[in-house]
């Protein structure tokens, strides 16, 4: 991201500046949970930034955002609860609209469940979710630092990005922490 | 079509509920009804504007998000979310014409055909509604509605079955396409 900002009537939030690598990892503080939200959306080529250039993976969310959406995937801040027949209906929905092979989908699914083990079930779905699609960056919006060891040990190897509104809990993520201005609000 | 029917299926799982109170509706619907031409369709066009709001963004996030971040283009996500409250109208309309046949009522091919045309019709002008708010959303609503009495105008005082197909069948394009640029320029915020 160079000088990324979003901008709307209600909402303004940047400018944001941060390289992240193959296999980085980044965390960025943001004022509050509504920036925060809004920050992990833009990191993820979901919305479009106001001003400034997000590129993912070489991409332009504005131009390409498909592939973008191939090479990112984002982790909502809000658990998911499920029960055991809807989790392996989520994992089918996933792999359909990533168009990845069923099978492969539910084994990486199962494996990452034991991976994810100590994780509270509604907040390691999300996660297992994203990781179906294979991206090269992952997102993910406000995580708990407690579960901050297992879902590094689960994302090794992907560039990881956490957006927080906590400067405490970012810090139980990565070195790389930066502070995202507070645009103010109306 | 694997992301297409993917949606399908996890969409209409999700409004199961919804689904099953518009056939539901339907079903007591069409064995109550006199027999005509206004009842299966301005009930059925009126059920597929129900469910097309059914799909606003909000009403079930997590399949907000996953369609959101999933790698498709705005016009397959569009198709997508569309055929959902296309197929459970139209499995609502096909309830009331089994309700009918039970009645004993005659020419439910002919019904069918043109219920199916306006409700697909109505559906999908008010799926742009979903995606806008307060004024926009209302006059989307409004078309949807309108559409319905066009339809039938061109069945109860054209008497022109082919008049309404086509009008129907040129609407529903128009729709779906205004829907999905729409939705490839949507910011969720």
């Amino acid at each position: 991201m160079r000088d990324a900002t979003f901008a709307t009537v209600g909402d303004r939030v940047g400018p944001i500046s941060i390289d992240l690598h193959h296999g980085g990892r980044a965390a960025l503080v943001c004022a509050c949970a509504r920036d925060a939200q809004i920050v992990s959306l833009l990191a993820a080529g979901i919305v479009k930034a106001s001003s400034g250039c997000v590129l993912i993976d070489d991409y332009d969310p504005r131009v390409q955002s498909v592939a973008c959406k191939r090479a990112a995937a984002l982790v909502p801040h809000e658990p998911f609860a499920l029960d055991e027949r809807e989790f392996a209906r989520y994992v089918a929905y996933r792999a359909a609209l990533w168009n990845v092979e069923l099978r492969r989908a539910q084994l990486h699914a199962s494996l990452l469940r034991k991976r994810l083990a100590p994780m509270h079930e509604a907040f390691a779905y999300p996660l297992i979710g994203a990781l179906i699609g294979m991206p090269k960056l992952l997102i993910i919006d406000r995580p708990a630092p407690v579960y901050a060891p297992t879902i590094l040990n689960a994302t090794r190897g992907r560039a990881l990005l956490t957006v927080h509104a906590d400067a405490a809990a970012a810090r139980a993520f990565a070195s790389n922490v930066e502070s995202v201005a507070a645009g103010g609000r109306s | 079509m694997r992301p297409l029917l993917g949606v399908l299926q996890a969409r209409l799982f999700a409004q199961r509920r919804i689904v099953f109170y518009s056939c539901a509706a339907a079903f007591v619907a069409g064995l109550c009804q006199p027999t005509g031409i206004a009842a299966p369709l301005f009930l059925c066009s009126l059920l597929g504007i129900a469910l097309a709001l059914a799909q606003s963004p909000g009403l079930h996030p997590h399949l907000d998000y996953c369609e959101q971040s999933a790698p498709l283009f705005g016009r397959e996500l569009a198709r997508a979310k569309a055929l959902v409250p296309c197929v459970a109208a139209a499995i609502a309309a096909l309830v009331f014409i089994i309700a009918q046949a039970l009645r004993g009522t005659g020419g439910l091919p002919l019904t069918l055909a043109i219920a199916l045309a306006a409700l697909v019709a109505a559906t999908l002008t008010a799926l742009s509604a979903t995606i806008r708010r307060g004024a926009s959303r209302v006059l989307y609503v409004a078309l949807a509605a309108a559409t319905s009495c066009a339809a039938y105008a061109f069945v109860a005082v054209v008497h022109s079955l082919v008049g309404e197909l086509v009008f129907c069948a040129v609407v529903a394009f128009l729709a779906l396409r205004q829907y999905g640029e729409t939705l490839a320029r949507y910011d969720p915020i």
